[in-house]
């Protein structure tokens, strides 16, 4: 009985406000009619100095083409333990991927950016294709990528 | 994912250092390389169905068939042709990337239910799955 007494405390000290200060966030990236193979997409967060802060989903199964996303590799140091859980397909010409995830409160309108990196086999890399604020007043507001992405937009 | 530059092959000892450094790429100067069709010869002579070669971080790379008809990935040294990787496609393969797909990032080996196996990363919610579709 003790010991259900204190897991009650802990989730109302500590559980219950970390739940509370999060929300679900969905970042949609339509990628181009490139007309090549899948794209591998990293999508990622920086601080306001530009230091990562970590990865929020990795699009593309093959770890050995994750250095192609160079600049989520030499931020991220390409630890596999960062993308455990959070990797996906590849989306292929055309295609939009739709990410969710539920994210702290503190990232929003706090100076953190949200990275893509893209790459496709046989073609360009194309490292930060897309950087834009992670705000409130940022949701909503699609950015187009100079490569691979047609448009890269998140609703909070 | 063109390479225009090309890397010095590290001697890789362990599996953690490849992740690593995630280059096992081939280092001989072009004079030094087989043709095409030594690569084809080789590759048939071993009961592979070749779809096709190309050169991928100073290596040739067979795209094709083995005699099982298992799709393969095969890393070949272009001087010495020798087989430097081969890797087995399975059947969820991701790499072509077409049609709708659903993802939820699964629960880790041991992971307690509803918890993100992603413990080493800071910004995910550990009492949440991100999920992704692409479609």
């Amino acid at each position: 009985m003790k010991k259900f007494a204190a897991a009650l405390v802990l989730a109302a000290t500590i559980g219950l406000p970390s739940l509370a200060a999060a929300r679900e966030i969905t970042f949609t990236t339509q990628l181009k009619e490139y007309g090549g193979a899948g794209a591998y997409i990293a999508l990622y967060v920086t601080d306001s100095n530009g230091q990562y802060q970590g990865t929020l989903w990795m699009a593309g199964g093959k770890s050995k083409y994750y250095k192609h996303l160079s600049d989520w590799k030499r931020a991220s140091g390409g630890d596999l333990g960062e993308i455990d859980g959070i990797t996906g397909a590849s989306v292929g010409s055309g295609k939009t991927l739709t990410v969710k995830i539920d994210l702290a409160d503190t990232l929003i309108d706090a100076g953190y950016q949200i990275h893509v990196d893209a790459a496709v086999e046989d073609m360009r890399d194309s490292p930060s294709e897309i950087v834009v604020p992670l705000t409130s007043s940022g949701a909503g507001q699609p950015a187009a990528g100079r490569a691979y992405v047609q448009s890269f937009s998140y609703s909070m | 994912m063109r390479h225009s530059v090309l890397i010095a092959v590290l001697a890789l000892s362990t599996l953690g250092a490849g992740a690593a450094l995630a280059d096992d790429d081939c280092d001989s100067p072009m004079a030094d390389w087989q043709p095409r069709s030594a690569v084809q010869q080789m590759a048939e002579a071993k009961g592979w169905t070749v779809r096709r070669i190309k050169t991928d971080d100073g290596c040739y790379e067979i795209k094709g068939w083995n005699a099982n008809g298992d799709e393969i990935e095969v890393k070949v040294h272009p001087a010495t042709l020798e087989i430097l990787e081969v890797e087995i496609e399975d059947d969820d393969d991701d790499k072509e990337g077409d049609g709708s797909s659903s993802i939820s990032a699964p629960d880790a080996p041991g992971a307690a239910p509803g918890q993100n196996p992603a413990s080493k990363n800071r910004l995910i919610n550990k009492n949440s799955q991100p999920s992704a579709v692409v479609e």
